[in-house]
């Protein structure tokens, strides 16, 4: 172990300039603005489902979606502010409400479907191309907020990686059912709370650990 | 630092056995200077980063003191402070106070250091001088009675047996060395130390079975 006086002198004779994070609000409208991108690309490719225009009448899948549009923007937020030493935890609450929102339509919605459709309305390949738009949807969102956060890890790893997961898997619910018509109850259940707790899970088993991956190491000479 | 400020430095009390919680003094006075000096040190200033670490470096040792006892752990915690300060630095913003981000920063490290040394105390039993006693012949009186009774019995054994035991198992040698020693050939020696464990095992009642 070296003396502190000899560490505080060689991290400030090694010491380079360095670029002030902007805003965490700012941040977090860049990864919005990501995230809209993608999925703005995936209904070019993939294509809106066809009978949207008469289903974003249904106020309960209209709520579904604001609900999820909201959580993941809020969620977004939350987690760049929290990742922030400076910032109060409370901001993790931000995002409770939408989740509410979201969270508690898809359940009436999934109530009204099994008594009028019943489990099995989807076919297997309306699943796998679900499936895609899944991977295609939250795999560069996650990858860019891992990359924007990678400061927070010797901070709040968990608290950081459970509200981006959130984030995520909000915004790749709103695409979900903005593509698909999912509408037997299975589905939207494994893909609404699925895709939330999944990605939720994820984020607090390996978020520590991919965060501390890519963290920048905290060497004295960089 | 305090000296420098005009103010008098501070003064705490300490209890012999350094148990008295000690005085943190508070940030918010220095608050100020300390965001300048960090904004002046994001732009590339190194002596004023320089200044900036060695003024903050009391006030975490008297945080760290109160989280641990031992010197040497409340050394180890500043300097893992002054770490993550150092990689972290981009994310102050000044016109922010300064305080309390480096306070989060500072009890986020305490937490973390606290947790993987009970981590570490849960696995691992330390070394202590009873441990070494007790693992010396010497303490393990109770061995005396049993290799009394051992050396009855290889003596009721017949002169090839007792011969074959004594090189091969009290001796520790191998065939080869036994077979050179005795003059007995190898299966002689095997075909003999099989039958002295063998009646050594009648002799003493065999006590692997309760």
């Amino acid at each position: 172990m070296i003396a502190t006086p000899d560490l505080i002198e060689s991290l400030s004779r090694n010491m380079k300039p360095v670029r002030r994070l902007h805003p965490p609000v700012t941040r977090a409208a860049c990864w919005l603005l990501l995230a809209a991108v993608v999925v703005g690309l995936l209904a070019v490719s993939q294509g809106i489902r066809p009978d949207i225009m008469s289903r974003i009448h249904d106020p309960s899948f209209a709520a579904g979606i604001v609900g999820a549009v909201l959580t993941g923007v809020l969620a977004a937020v939350a987690a760049f502010l929290v990742s922030l030493p400076d910032r109060s935890r409370l901001w993790l609450l931000l995002p409770a409400p939408a989740v509410v929102l979201w969270l508690s339509n898809i359940g009436y919605q999934c109530l009204g479907d099994w008594v009028s459709i019943g489990p099995d309305g989807v076919s297997i390949g309306e699943a796998t191309r679900c499936l895609a738009t899944l991977v295609l949807t939250s795999l560069p969102l996650s990858l860019a907020m891992l990359v924007m956060l990678r400061y927070a890890a010797p901070l709040r790893p968990t608290a950081v990686t459970c509200m981006g997961s959130l984030a995520v898997a909000a915004i790749t619910a709103t695409a979900l059912s903005l593509f698909h018509s999912a509408d037997a109850t299975l589905m939207i259940i494994m893909f609404n709370i699925g895709t939330a707790m999944m990605f939720v899970g994820f984020g607090a088993l390996f978020g520590r650990r991919m965060l501390q991956w890519i963290t920048p190491r905290p060497s004295i000479r960089d | 630092m305090t000296e420098r400020n005009g103010r008098p430095p501070l003064l705490r009390l300490v209890g012999s056995d350094g148990d008295a919680a000690p005085a943190v003094p508070e940030p918010t006075a220095r608050d100020t200077d300390w965001a300048i000096l960090m904004a002046h040190a994001q732009d590339g200033d190194r002596s004023a980063y320089q200044r900036l670490l060695q003024e903050i470096t009391p006030y975490l040792r008297s945080l760290a003191a109160r989280r641990h006892r031992d010197p040497s752990d409340i050394e180890d915690a500043v300097q893992d402070i002054l770490l993550t300060v150092h990689a972290i630095r981009h994310t102050f913003d000044p016109t922010r106070p300064f305080g309390p981000w480096l306070v989060t920063i500072a009890n986020r490290r305490f937490i973390d250091r606290l947790r993987r040394q009970g981590r570490r105390r849960n696995r691992e039993t330390p070394l202590t001088p009873e441990h070494e006693t007790f693992a010396e012949p010497q303490a393990n009186l109770e061995e005396t009675p049993d290799r009394r009774e051992l050396e009855k019995a290889i003596d009721e054994l017949s002169p090839m047996q007792r011969k074959a035991i004594q090189l091969l198992k009290l001796k520790e040698m191998s065939l080869r060395e036994a077979s050179t020693a005795s003059g007995m050939s190898i299966a002689a020696l095997k075909v003999n130390v099989h039958r002295a464990v063998k009646s050594l095992r009648k002799i003493l009642g065999d006590r692997s079975e309760p």
